[in-house]
């Protein structure tokens, strides 16, 4: 039979049952009447005849019931009415069905939204061709411009070695670069329209066509568009960019933009998923070029050779080549690169250290994620959190069923002896809890998706258009189905069993109660162990969310070194705006009076580098008078800085002074150092009135120091302070004094005297006073610049405290709902006990005694399991041990107030048992 | 397990029921009556296992069936053999025999 025939047959058996119904009884009245009219015509009477046939056949209805389940369509009409069944039961009982189906939407809610973002974030893999064969050279997570470093130093390649790979990709198919940052450039689409800035990505020719990724419109980069330096203006733009700035017109391919100021020719469009190779939060508009580079980081000599190692690289591995030989050839080209760069006589020592470069071949199927080195440990850590969650919300409904199940003892009885099979009164029992889950399961899905976005939201801190999305996709669907099927089985189960052990008998000759206290599983034993567990895993969450929440309180509490309020800080770029070098020291002047005036502000500054940031400027230095070991590292952050910077930004000056207005270009060349300075190389106290030499040319001093200025965080809160020199940033000039790049200051510093926020207009306008072209590109406050930093420890805490108390709630009902059912189960016996005496107080007593068994239990089984887990989180704690006394005592002390709490209500109600009522109750 | 007699042999009632059928369509109690006869008495096939073995078979699309009129005027359902069902046949005669004859060697042995 077809297909089709089969599916539409087992649609009518389902919807049609009266018409299938009919052909049977037509048959089996046909088959009788042939029957008789045979006995008949052997001689027999009508009426013996008629007997005779109907013995034959036996009873009707059950020959009827064996021909309608021949086929798997009945199963499904079966399922159908056993779902219908469920159905009506859960109606019946619309408070049990609520509160069911929302600790199950809040369970595998919270369990999809956290997938959502492990799947998007770890596990999916790029929409290319043949994910699986790319790899890059290193995991590649930082970025920036780097000089005088080894090659492949943090994965970071000059462009000579890049080209030279890409020309001869060894065992790979192919070997591709693209910088290590996005730089944000100007674009202009017409002559009229206003500029506005976008990140950008700098590719190799060969780029696309190794990721293995097609355009959408147009074409992507080819190999010939990247073969001299500065000579090919082509640009690939986003899916996004297309349709939000050139309104989706299918005639931009061919057309220019200008990007810095330079005229590029768009050439073709990328499909809406396409992200590149890196999967990051701020998502790169538009590919160029890497030969190009000069123009798009308005910086020359970008591509010199050996110069600038600003280039990571993937590649596309061949499947004849072994993994230890592709990193073999890969190790030897880099070697054989910094060797021709180092002439001919290199020691032997020299030598070795060549030899010891390597960068390992890491795979990059999922991308380069720098989100998945950030989130991915919070992540999986979040991810058993809400599984356990779930598992209490399955320990709940495990119970509740139970307790239905045992209710309606006295209805299976009935149904079995009525003939009723075992295996259909369990399978209505298992479609109860699959109904509840699946339906749960969908509520979830909702749930899920305001939960990601929200979760997004945060993560991305921001910034509006990122890699992740709250849709679910199929994987994501799946997962959800797999969980809720799973759930329902899990807590399906327990009351299944308890109905499979059922008899017929002792349910129905006494009472309910005789029968209950009869049996094992009567007694409630499951259901103790289900509230044990949850009190355990409770417990473990509880200790969890304290540990957790300690350590942002830890992070966010601790001497930075700088003001933490009051503080405005906003990035700007004039290079973007099209300022000269030599016109920088002047604007700067500029901007120093102009922000100074504003009324409110305190001080105002100009900087480098915000006194907290992810990049910074750093060089190795030479104090006077100190000999490094060798190989010491003797790098420092370097910063430039207005005057008034220290006390813009509040970091206080423990000896000398600070940088001031008074050090211009033409006084003597000073510096303020911070105290790790101060206290590695010149640990005599003899700091100030020493020198500094830096080893960046266009700032080699030598700079006297004339402060010692408090250690910052200024990498972050979990960086100790690091070495530190401040620089006049009025002292940085060229040769004949003009302005040179390093005089570019691109942070401006607001102390106020009220909210930060309220300087902002004025800022704004203020800046766009002195050139409308000149655009700020963030402003923040230093509170929101700080949250950056601590933005994994805020999630995970945030959202461990939130999971904890839920699944404290869920623990809590389940208890209480466990020991009022025994209450009121036991209520005869109670009845008992105060009728010969008991008084109300031990009747509580022995109620509550009950409970705190399975507290003490639970308390038992936990703390061990809490220390055994303890190392998994060590690392993601901040000066705390995973034991922490304080946080296991707060967490042992909540947990038993709320249990006493949920025992405490069915208690007093066992107290005021009627025994005269309990007893007449029999 | 003791084979009482009237009893078809298990799982073969579908070999029987094809096997008769091969010959011409028949209505449910033609085919009991015609199992009875053919094997003179020795396998009674009581409507209980027969209806529904018919109704599995449909399912599989060995036989089909239509509504006729029997030789005495009385509507009744007449079931055919069809090419697969005729194919089954074959092949469960084909492994019958075969199994059959291990059977008499090993109690011959």
């Amino acid at each position: 039979m077809a297909l089709f025939t089969r599916v539409q047959r087992a649609f009518q058996s389902i919807f049609r049952t009266e018409h299938v119904e009919r052909q049977i009884d037509n048959e089996l009245r046909s088959f009788m009447e042939e029957s008789a009219a045979h006995k008949r015509s052997l001689g027999a009477s009508r009426e013996q005849a008629a007997r005779a046939a109907r013995i034959e056949m036996g009873s009707t209805n059950a020959v009827a019931h064996r021909i309608r389940t021949a086929g798997w369509e009945t199963k499904m009409e079966i399922l159908w009415k056993d779902f219908r069944h469920a159905l009506r039961g859960l109606l019946r009982t619309p408070g049990f069905t609520i509160v069911a189906l929302l600790s199950l939407a809040l369970g595998i809610g919270a369990n999809t939204a956290i997938f959502t973002l492990i799947q998007q974030v770890l596990l999916r893999n790029l929409p290319v061709r043949d994910p699986q064969q790319l790899v890059t050279f290193g995991p590649s997570l930082g970025g920036g411009v780097l000089g005088g470093i080894d090659l492949g130093f943090f994965d970071q390649y000059t462009y000579d070695f890049a080209r030279q790979l890409e020309k001869a990709p060894g065992p790979f198919q192919g070997v591709a670069s693209y910088s290590s940052i996005d730089p944000v450039v100007s674009v202009r689409i017409s002559n009229e329209g206003s500029a506005f800035h976008l990140n950008s990505s700098m590719v190799s020719g060969n780029y696309f066509s190794v990721l293995g990724a097609a355009p959408q419109l147009g074409r992507t980069i080819l190999p010939a568009d990247a073969q001299t330096p500065g000579g090919d203006p082509v640009v690939v733009v986003s899916y996004r960019f297309w349709q939000n700035s050139l309104s989706s017109d299918p005639g931009i391919v061919g057309k220019t933009i200008s990007l810095n100021g330079t005229p590029f020719t768009v050439v073709g469009i990328m499909p809406p998923g396409f992200h590149g190779i890196r999967r990051q939060l701020t998502l790169p508009d538009l590919w160029v070029p890497l030969t190009m580079a000069d123009a798009i980081m308005l910086q020359p000599g970008m591509l010199a050779p050996r110069s600038f190692y600003f280039i990571h690289m993937f590649a596309r591995r061949s499947l004849q080549s072994s993994l230890s030989a592709d990193q073999q050839w890969l190790d030897r080209q880099m070697r054989d690169y910094v060797r021709a760069g180092e002439g001919i006589n290199i020691t032997p020592e020299r030598q070795k250290e060549i030899e010891r470069i390597t960068d390992p071949i890491t795979s990059a199927s999922h991308g380069v994620s720098s989100l998945g080195d950030q989130y991915g440990a919070s992540l999986r850590i979040l991810m058993a959190v809400v599984v356990l969650v779930l598992v209490i919300a399955c320990a709940n409904m495990a119970n509740f069923l139970l307790a239905r199940a045992i209710a309606r003892q006295r209805e299976t009885a009935t149904r079995l002896a009525l003939g009723s099979s075992r295996m259909r009164i369990v399978r209505q029992s298992l479609m109860e809890a699959l109904t509840l889950s699946l339906v749960g399961g969908m509520a979830g899905l909702a749930l899920a998706f305001l939960a990601t976005r929200a979760l997004i939201v945060w993560v991305s801190q921001g910034i509006a258009s990122n890699a992740l999305t709250p849709r679910p996709d199929m994987t994501v669907l799946l997962f959800t189905l797999g969980v809720s099927l799973c759930a329902g089985i899990l807590f399906g189960l327990a009351p299944a069993i308890r109905i499979a052990h059922t008899s017929a008998g002792p349910a129905l000759t006494g009472g309910v109660r005789t029968a209950s206290s009869a049996s094992g599983y009567g007694k409630g034993v499951l259901p103790k162990i289900l509230v044990t567990g949850q009190i355990v895993f409770s417990l473990l969450l509880l200790v969890g969310a304290g540990l957790f929440l300690r350590t942002l309180l830890n992070l966010q509490n601790q001497d930075y070194g700088f003001a933490r309020t009051h503080l405005l800080l906003a990035q700007f770029d004039p290079q973007l705006a099209g300022y000269k070098p030599e016109q920088i020291p002047a604007l700067n002047q500029q901007l120093l009076d102009r922000l100074q005036a504003i009324p409110g502000v305190r001080a105002a500054a100009l900087s480098n580098s915000p006194p907290i940031t992810f990049g910074t400027w750093r060089s190795s230095i030479k104090p006077s008078g100190y000999t490094p070991a060798p190989r010491e590292d003797v790098g420092a952050i370097l910063n430039r800085v207005s005057g008034h910077y220290f006390e813009t930004a509040g970091i206080s000056i423990v000896a000398g002074r600070p940088i001031t207005p008074a050090d211009k270009a033409t006084t003597l060349k000073v510096c303020v150092v911070n105290q790790a300075i101060a206290e590695k190389y010149f640990p005599h106290g003899n700091a100030i009135g020493s020198t500094i030499k830096i080893d960046i040319d266009t700032v080699e001093g030598p700079w006297q120091i004339v402060g010692i200025a408090h250690d910052t965080r200024s990498s972050g809160p979990r960086d100790p302070s690091y070495r530190t020199v401040y620089l006049p940033l009025a002292q940085i000039r060229g040769k004949q004094g003009e302005g040179i790049r390093d005089s570019i200051a691109s942070t401006i510093l607001l102390r106020t005297v009220g909210d930060p926020n309220t300087a902002i207009g004025q800022l704004r306008g203020i800046v766009a006073e002195i050139d409308p072209n000149l655009t700020l590109l963030q402003v923040r406050t230093i509170q929101q610049q700080m949250e950056m930093f601590v933005s994994r420890e805020s999630l995970i805490a945030r959202l461990t405290v939130i999971f904890a108390l839920l699944a404290l709630l869920l623990a809590c009902i389940g208890l209480y709902g466990v020991m009022s059912y025994s209450v009121t189960r036991r209520n005869g016996e109670i009845g008992i006990r105060i009728a010969l005496g008991a008084s109300a107080a031990s009747v509580q007593r022995m109620i509550l005694g009950e409970s705190l068994v399975l507290l003490a239990v639970g308390i038992a089984f936990g703390l061990p399991l809490i220390l055994a887990s303890g190392r998994y989180i060590r690392s993601q704690l901040f000066e705390l041990s995973p034991f922490d006394p304080l946080t296991l005592a707060v967490a042992s002390f909540s947990i038993i107030a709320v249990t006493l709490f949920a025992a405490w209500l069915p208690a007093r109600r066992a107290a005021r048992v009627d025994p005269m009522t309990a007893l007449r109750c029999e | 397990m003791p084979q009482s007699q009237g009893d078809v042999v298990q799982g073969t009632l579908e070999m029987l029921i094809m096997k008769t059928l091969a010959l011409e369509p028949m209505h449910g109690y033609g085919l009991a009556l015609r199992i009875e006869q053919t094997s003179r008495g020795v396998f009674r096939v009581n409507p209980g296992s027969l209806l529904p073995a018919l109704a599995r078979m449909e399912r599989a699309g060995r036989v089909k069936s239509e509504w006729r009129s029997s030789e005495n005027n009385r509507r009744a359902k007449y079931y055919a053999l069809t090419a697969r069902g005729r194919k089954a046949l074959d092949e469960e005669t084909a492994t019958w025999n075969r199994q059959a004859r291990a059977i008499a060697w090993i109690l011959e042995a």
